[in-house]
């Protein structure tokens, strides 16, 4: 006997919809560089988890810049989450408020591992220069 | 024995039991996550606990699993990004438990825990698949190396621990410089042929996911298939302490198992797991 459509939607519509939040994590994974660890796709413990991520400020510590603004270090752990142009650009445009910097130049490094050799090294994800003029 | 017998008593109404489990792990994951926007969240908790002392089966709608959806959806609409990948499993379990008090058929709410676990192992392994890192086994050697697995074991092996202390702190110093320079570490493995280890290491992972998932999805009901899922949950347990995550996986086994003494194991899994939370232990 053919199942109902009411009872096919009640069996199947919960998991189709982790299916649906699966595929906006691989959009999102693909088109705005998303950690595969976020965005309820499952892909934790993927790769190295995005804490270990480096962001690198020239001339800047990047420690005293978290400790002392909240807002700083939120838009830090977005970048890490999510290092796309938008949370660079924030992220920079907040260092350059706080630093009253000319310029600023925001890096993000993250961990790479050879098993064979055991070299660990670090490899630049993406960067933004921003001028104090630019904002 | 009478307590046997009063414990059998329990295990019998599986799914009273897994909506109970899972009730109780609700409690602790507000618990420990709703300080952000915590004045926001505090009328929704009021509508919770007023419902649950005093409403509960008394209306038609099942208010206080309506309201606890409403919070974990909160939680998601803030944080979408931000939230660990079991708080979305933890709001389709509770969205398929709202519905079930209006279909009011056991068989419905066991397919969309099925399915909804077959989704999670299944998109799980295929992650995996998709990453070069992990499928190289680079991450599972960066992770030992570091001494970020099997901590349940470290006191078994100190030594390894010294040499992972010793990797660490060379990544402390590398840290601070400049990485520009492109300057790099050589790791000390943790222990002999660590590369060929991780390498299969990933490999079965990823094997043991995809056959759970399948047979999750083909016997859902089999003992044996429940004995592998415990077997993963505890391996996983084994090599990261991941007890959210784990204690879900755990009640969902609870809604689909048949055999009395499986059940006991996955209500001790949670149980334990929950435990390790409370006490920070593991991970919520």
């Amino acid at each position: 006997m053919p199942i109902a459509p009411k009872e096919l939607f009640l069996k199947y519509g919960i998991p189709i919809l982790a299916i649906i939040v699966i595929a906006i994590q691989f959009f999102f994974v693909k088109t705005q560089h998303l950690n595969h660890w976020k965005g309820g796709g499952y892909g934790m413990y993927t790769k190295v988890h995005f804490y270990y991520n480096q962001i690198y400020i020239p001339g800047v510590s990047v420690d005293s810049l978290v400790d002392n603004n909240n807002d700083i270090k939120n838009a830090f752990r977005m970048l890490k989450i999510m290092p796309n142009d938008a949370h660079f650009y924030e992220a920079a445009q907040l260092v350059l408020k706080a630093t009253a910097k000319d310029s600023i130049h925001v890096q993000l490094w993250e961990p790479s591992v050879n098993s064979n050799s055991g070299a660990y090294s670090r490899v630049l994800i993406n960067e933004i220069h921003l001028k104090n003029q630019d904002l | 024995m009478k307590y046997w017998s009063d414990i059998q008593d329990t295990l019998k109404n599986n799914i009273v039991l897994a909506i109970q489990l899972l009730l109780f792990f609700l409690a602790v994951y507000i618990f420990i996550t709703g300080e952000k926007y915590g004045f926001w969240k505090s009328p929704i908790i009021v509508i919770i606990l007023f419902s649950w002392f005093f409403l509960r089966n008394k209306t038609k709608h099942p208010i206080t699993w309506i309201a606890l959806f409403a919070l974990l959806v909160f939680d998601l609409y803030l944080f979408y990004f931000r939230v660990a990948n079991h708080h979305f499993v933890l709001t389709f379990m509770v969205l398929s438990v709202v519905l079930c008090f209006y279909h009011n058929q056991s068989d419905i709410l066991l397919k969309n825990i099925q399915m909804l676990l077959v989704v999670v192992v299944a998109a799980s392994a295929i992650q995996k698949l998709m990453s070069s890192q992990f499928m190289s086994g680079e991450f599972y050697y960066y992770m030992m190396n570091r001494g970020f697995v099997f901590n349940v074991f470290h006191p078994l092996f100190s030594e390894s621990l010294e040499i992972a202390k010793s990797n660490s702190d060379q990544i402390l110093e590398l840290q601070a410089t400049d990485p520009n320079i492109k300057e790099s570490i050589v790791f000390a493995n943790v222990f002999p042929n660590l590369g060929l280890f991780s390498l299969i290491f990933a490999w079965i992972t990823v094997v043991v996911e995809f056959i759970v998932a399948m047979a999750i999805l083909w016997k859902p009901r089999s003992k044996w298939v429940h004995l592998l899922f415990i077997m993963m949950i505890l391996s996983i347990l084994c090599t990261r302490l991941e007890t959210g995550f784990m204690a879900l996986l755990a009640i969902c086994g609870m809604f689909l198992c048949r055999n009395l003494k499986l059940r006991l194991l996955y209500a001790l899994i949670v149980i334990v797991c929950l435990s390790l939370i409370i006490t920070k232990i593991g991970f919520h």
